[in-house]
């Protein structure tokens, strides 16, 4: 009952940046944004206390090989996950691999540092202004540009996954 | 050394067991005792779960979710199941989801006590530390008598778990639990009345509950501040609706409070666990599951031992995910330490570092050894063959 109320004022809040919402499942609302307007729809939950940041989470779309495009033309989607009690919201941008960036969310909520810096790391996303870009998980001498959670990244020298 | 006076000088810590004995590195910049200012990096054992997820069937991945963590090796096998079976649109038999209830709370008695024990030897106080292990063994004794094993219980089954409580294992379990409950006042009673232990708890490390929200901190760490938030209170999975738990909080936020509150919740684990016991719903332990699982994305959310931990699995019709991201309860509890640290004695960094119960193997998970020029890393194809051979 409650789930209900919570994911229908989650839809209101995010009305203006969203496009068409929809329910992913019956405690999650799903809200696809154009990356102009993240923070402002971030912005929007911080401040009507809508919920906590529970992770953000990467998905690697690279382009289908049947399309015989390059494969700069992938992309990453990135999924903001935010909980209230047992309702979700899943604020979900793409991020092209060429010339894509999301914005830090950071100054809105500190703790976005970690997730930031996983994104960054894993899958090359560019994230614009946040505070810090340093490794957080991988070795010190991993190479510029491998970006492990690619499905491009099948091992290196012929070593499996 | 540097003496410009307006330098700071950074002390390093790790990263060979900074607290406990697992990798994490640490620098603390000083000022004379007190620290100025913290930074965090971790990965030291960092093992590519998410990334060897992508190419193993669902299956051989709960396996693989299980050895995320040696500690709470179910809570991570549940909330993969409990995604993979919400995709698959299968219900869990009841006794299934009771079961998996006990197992949880028996891993999380294990894992509180675990903890005490840690967080008092870095306390100095080796006794507690001797008492609480010693006493735990007697929940050790009991996952080893219902699933085989100490650890690695590896009770689920996608569809629900594999093994079932009989009569006589019911009678042990509760004559453990009448053992443990006693032992549990006593510890309550040492880090409630012991003047050396106060001295280094009380006060210290405090994180009120607007920094515990904004450091996104979780679990009993979160709820030593007052921030109203278990999974299984609040998006009740598995036995939970049916067997609920009370919530455990406490405002101080201190470290002191964090010991109180996961001692309390040993208490409340007692207490479920006898519940289930009376009142276990009978019928089947497994549901059927298809091989391949429908195309859809799910959030699994369960309150592990150390805090709220997440999956989110995306299925695309195979019988491989598509994705598995996992978030554990240590990572969000990293933040709030780099922040509290500011303005504490050096001195009291272990103490701190030990009381978010942190665990290297939650947050870091694909290492290769090279040594010298040779690999010794294997291939899932050797380690399924030396499976083969060992267990022929």
């Amino acid at each position: 009952m409650d789930t209900i109320q919570e994911l229908e004022r989650v839809e209101t809040l995010l009305k203006p940046y969203a496009g068409e919402m929809r329910r992913g499942e019956a405690n999650r609302v799903d809200v696809p944004l154009e990356v102009g307007q993240l923070k402002a729809a971030v912005k929007a939950l911080v401040d009507a206390r809508w919920g906590y940041l529970g992770a953000i989470a990467g998905v690697d779309q690279p382009a289908p090989v049947e399309q015989g495009g390059p494969a700069a033309n992938g992309h990453t989607e990135v999924i903001y996950i935010f909980f209230q009690g047992a309702a979700a919201a899943a604020l979900r941008v793409l991020v092209p691999y060429e010339g894509g960036s999301v914005p830090t969310i950071c100054d809105l909520i500190p703790s976005a540092t970690l997730y930031e810096r996983e994104l960054i790391e894993l899958f090359g996303v560019t994230v614009t202004d946040t505070p810090t870009t340093e490794k957080l998980v991988l070795p010190d001498d991993w190479p510029d540009g491998v970006y492990p959670l690619r499905k491009s990244f099948t091992g290196f020298d012929g070593q499996q996954v | 050394m540097d003496l410009e006076p307006n330098k700071k000088f950074v002390v390093p810590i790790g990263p060979q067991h900074p607290a406990l004995k697992e990798p994490g590195h640490f620098e603390f910049a000083v000022d004379g005792e007190i620290v100025t200012g913290a930074t965090v990096r971790l990965g030291f054992v960092h093992r590519g779960i998410e990334k060897s997820a992508e190419s193993r069937t669902y299956v051989q991945n709960l396996y693989l979710m299980e050895r995320v963590c040696g500690i709470c090796s179910h809570v991570h096998g549940t909330a993969f199941t409990i995604g993979v079976e919400h995709l698959a649109g299968v219900t869990v038999p009841p006794r299934a989801n009771a079961i998996r209830v006990l197992v949880a709370e028996l891993e999380r008695i294990h894992s509180h006590m675990l903890w005490l024990g840690v967080a008092a030897h870095e306390g100095g106080f080796d006794t507690l530390f001797m008492y609480s292990w010693r006493d735990r063994e007697k929940v050790m004794d009991i996952l080893e008598e219902i699933s085989g094993n100490r650890v690695h219980y590896s009770a689920n089954v996608i569809g629900g778990v594999k093994f079932d409580i009989s009569e006589e294992q019911r009678g042990k379990i509760l004559s453990s639990l009448d053992f443990l409950e006693e032992r549990t006042r006593h510890y309550l009673k040492v880090v409630n009345e012991d003047e050396t232990f106060l001295g280094r708890t009380v006060g210290v490390g405090i994180m009120t509950r607007e920094q515990a929200e904004s450091l996104g901190a979780v679990g009993p760490t979160a709820r030593a501040s007052g921030v109203e938030r278990d999974i299984r209170v609040d998006a009740p999975y598995a036995g939970y609706e049916q067997f609920p738990v009370r919530m455990i909080t406490d405002t101080r936020g201190d470290l002191h409070a964090r010991f109180v509150v996961r001692i309390e919740e040993l208490f409340e684990a007692y207490r479920v666990i006898r519940e289930i016991l009376d009142h276990m719903p009978e019928g089947e332990l497994t549901a059927r599951v298809p091989r391949r699982i429908p195309a859809g994305e799910t959030i699994s959310r369960v309150e592990a031992p150390r805090g709220e931990l997440l999956y989110y699995i995306k299925s695309n019709g195979t019988d491989m995910p598509e994705r598995v991201k996992v978030r554990t309860p240590s990572l969000c509890n990293w933040g709030s330490i780099t922040s509290v640290a500011v303005g504490h004695k050096l001195a009291d960094m272990p103490m701190l570092l030990v009381g978010i119960d942190p665990c290297f193997s939650c947050n870091d998970r694909t290492i290769t050894i090279k040594s010298a020029g040779v690999d010794l890393g294997w291939t899932w194809e050797d380690l399924r063959q030396h499976g083969i051979e060992a267990y022929r």
